[in-house]
């Protein structure tokens, strides 16, 4: 028999440091044994070994070639196992997988990234393809809101990305505290200042499923068209392959062919925010 | 065409052992005595010599043939190594294979894990190695409704030699590939050439059973391959039909199990020694827990959503991604279910529904 691959075997990573974001959250850093070259939007595997996998998109840019991170937020057997993770644990890596963004297609486009929760990490990585791509995009707004100050992922970055020329950012939380000096209320919230031809314009949402459902109607009703607003569908997965059934999204497989879909894509079917 | 008598069956069977696992359907009754009640199913058996027991015509076995194909539970990945599991495993002589799980069966299982963009390495070995020696249904059961999916009674393609039983032989048809004419000329001494009363005695039989499938079809009323195509799923979407039909259901799942087109599977992992180990167990979207996400959220919590989703699967996702119904009409669903939820039944409502409810 001719040598197929294995899609099922995971290659060995080496993690190389765990960054605790939130209280819930950790970035893991991590070296593959045998290199992964991904786009960004793709997905990974990632095997804890003897207790089992999840799916992550990758936080980190794929224009970081030897290393990747993943942003993981704590809420069940797997994702407990990878909080307890540190410097020179083995983990397992399978992918990529899935579809990504159309990123090439932006160019020159007016573009509004808008994430939600955990929702934030697949965006990390793409606003990092953007600023890598810097000049190729006519305008960047980034919209980005979670629950309270203390969940708000990737602090210091946000921060950074505030004080770029290239990028419009505006952060909210849905409460505030002490500390808090910005906007307060769900992302819907401070969509209207971004100043944009919205009919021409790229939207981009990735978030909780309530999240991503207020948004797109939110963007629909301020004029982008179905077409041009993206999201980022997550589905209970777990071959990642498009074999094992359990990610099927009407007639698609959200593994194989998302899980970035365009609105009009998936505006027909049914369950897609459940 | 050539022709094998019962005996020299039995010597060929014998031979194959070595080269292969060989599986046969037998027939068991639940006391072990003959004559076996009516109703008794066939089960495959691994072949170990010649025994009265052992049917190579009748209907389909219990178990589908997708379990030689992707087994119920198999290690799919050993730690990180990049070595295939299995890849040395005997393959499976399969014998008595019947068309609803050749045609319609494969068509599906083939899709699913030998499509382009990700091949199963471990279908693909089965697929290539193991041999089957197909059978013609000699009776039909009344669950049977093969006829009504786009299949004959009698092996059409995906076999290696299929066997239809004349007299105290069969005659056996090589199919048109390479493999098939080598195992025709290595065991040629076991063959006689067919004789034409003996095909004709062939066709007669397939045409008796073809009756007995289409009687079927109009006693349960069961729509034709054409009707089954008006949307039927998107047009009875909030229909009543999945409430009152999954009214019964008691979610043991084993009408996916026992289908020879449901494919799920869930990847599990556990701890071998220190190492881990993958397993590839089937699942199945009539249980709870299987379109779950993490943090409780589940798209199909209840029953009557789940059974909506596994006709949606036959009924409406296969035809659209290729073109063909994820149903053999081999019945075995209907024989499983505890709750005597009837597929055909659930078929004709469906034809019949105009989206209201009743
Ligand atoms: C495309 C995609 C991208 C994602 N990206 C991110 C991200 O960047 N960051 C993030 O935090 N989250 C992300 N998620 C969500 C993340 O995958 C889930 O939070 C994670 O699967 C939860 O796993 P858990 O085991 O901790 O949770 P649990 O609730 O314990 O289990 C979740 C699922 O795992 C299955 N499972 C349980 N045990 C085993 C076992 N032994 N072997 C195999 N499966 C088992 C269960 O059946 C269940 O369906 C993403 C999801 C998808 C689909
Ligand atoms: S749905 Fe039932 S009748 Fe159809 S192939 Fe599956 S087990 Fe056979
Ligand atoms: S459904 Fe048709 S092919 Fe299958 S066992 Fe019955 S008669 Fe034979
Ligand atoms: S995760 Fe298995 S089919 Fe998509």
């Amino acid at each position: 028999m001719e040598r197929i691959n294995n899609p099922y075997r995971p290659i060995e990573a080496e993690v190389l440091k765990v960054i605790t974001e939130t209280p819930t959250i950790k970035t893991i850093h991590f070296k593959p044994k045998e290199p992964i070259r991904f786009a960004t939007g793709q997905f990974v595997e990632i095997t804890i070994p003897g207790v089992g996998e999840a799916p992550f998109t990758p936080s980190s840019p794929p224009s970081e070639k030897e290393t990747m991170q993943v942003s993981v937020m704590k809420v069940g057997k797997v994702t407990d196992k990878i909080h307890e993770l540190k410097k020179g644990d083995a983990i397992g890596v399978r992918g990529p997988f899935g579809n990504g963004y159309p990123v090439d297609e932006f160019k020159g486009k007016e573009i509004l990234v808008v994430g939600g929760g955990c929702g934030f990490a697949p965006l990390r990585s793409l606003m990092y393809e953007f600023f890598d791509r810097s000049g190729q995009l006519k305008k960047l707004f980034f919209r980005g809101g979670c629950k309270t100050p203390k969940e708000l992922v990737y602090h210091d970055e946000t921060k950074e990305w505030a004080k770029r020329k290239d990028l419009n950012l505006k952060l909210t939380v849905d409460a505030a505290d002490s500390s808090w000096k910005g906007n307060v209320g769900v992302v819907t919230t401070i969509l209207d200042d971004v100043k944009m031809d919205y009919k021409k314009g790229i939207g981009v949402v990735c978030g909780p499923p309530i999240m991503m459902k207020f948004a797109t109607k939110k963007l629909l009703h301020m004029g982008f068209k179905e077409d041009n607003i993206y999201l980022s569908m997550e589905k209970n997965m777990s071959c990642g392959i498009g074999k094992c059934g359990h990610c099927r999204l009407g007639t698609y497989y959200a593994c194989k062919d998302g899980p970035v879909f365009k609105y009009s894509e998936i505006k027909k079917l049914p369950e897609i925010w459940d | 065409m050539k022709y094998i008598t019962f005996h020299n069956l039995a010597k060929l069977l014998d031979a194959l052992k070595e080269d292969y696992r060989v599986f046969v359907p037998v027939k068991k009754s639940e006391s072990g005595d003959y004559p076996i009640k009516k109703g008794a199913q066939r089960f495959y058996k691994e072949y170990d010599k010649f025994s009265d027991d052992i049917i190579i015509g009748e209907v389909r076995p219990f178990e589908p043939l997708k379990a030689f194909f992707v087994s119920a539970r198999e290690k799919v990945a050993d730690n990180f190594s990049p070595e295939v599991p299995h890849t040395k495993d005997k393959p499976f002589a399969l014998v008595g294979v019947k068309n609803c799980d050749l045609k319609q069966g494969f068509k599906v299982q083939d899709h699913v894990f030998n499509n382009h963009d990700f091949q199963d390495p471990f279908y693909i070995k089965n697929r290539e190695e193991n041999l089957i020696i197909a059978a013609d249904c000699t009776c039909a059961i009344d669950t049977c409704f093969c006829l009504a999916t786009g299949n004959q009674p009698y092996p059409e393609e995906n076999f290696d030699i299929n066997l239809s039983s004349v007299g105290d032989g069969f005659i056996v048809e090589a199919a048109p590939t390479r493999r098939a004419q080598k195992f025709m000329d290595k065991y040629h001494s076991l063959f006689d050439i067919a004789k034409d009363y003996q095909l004709n005695e062939r066709k007669e039989q397939r045409q008796k059973v073809i009756k007995k499938v289409e009687e079927n079809i109009k006693e349960n009323n069961i729509p034709s391959y054409d009707t089954l195509k008006e949307d039927i799923i998107k047009k009875n979407w909030d229909s009543d039909v999945w409430l009152d039909e999954s009214k019964t259901c008691v979610e043991c799942a084993a009408c996916t199990i026992i289908c020879p087109t449901c494919h799920c599977f869930l990847l599990y992992d556990q701890k071998d020694k220190e190492k881990m180990e993958r397993l590839r167990i089937w699942d199945s979207c009539m249980i709870k827990d299987y379109a779950r996400v993490a943090g409780g959220a589940n798209p199909r919590p209840k029953l009557w959503m789940r059974l909506r989703n596994r006709f949606e699967k036959k009924f409406d996702f296969f035809p659209k991604v290729g073109g063909f119904y994820a149903c053999t009409g081999c019945g075995r669903c209907i024989s499983a279910c505890p709750a005597m939820i009837d597929i055909r039944e659930v078929l004709v409502r469906l034809v019949k529904g105009n989206g209201k409810n009743k």
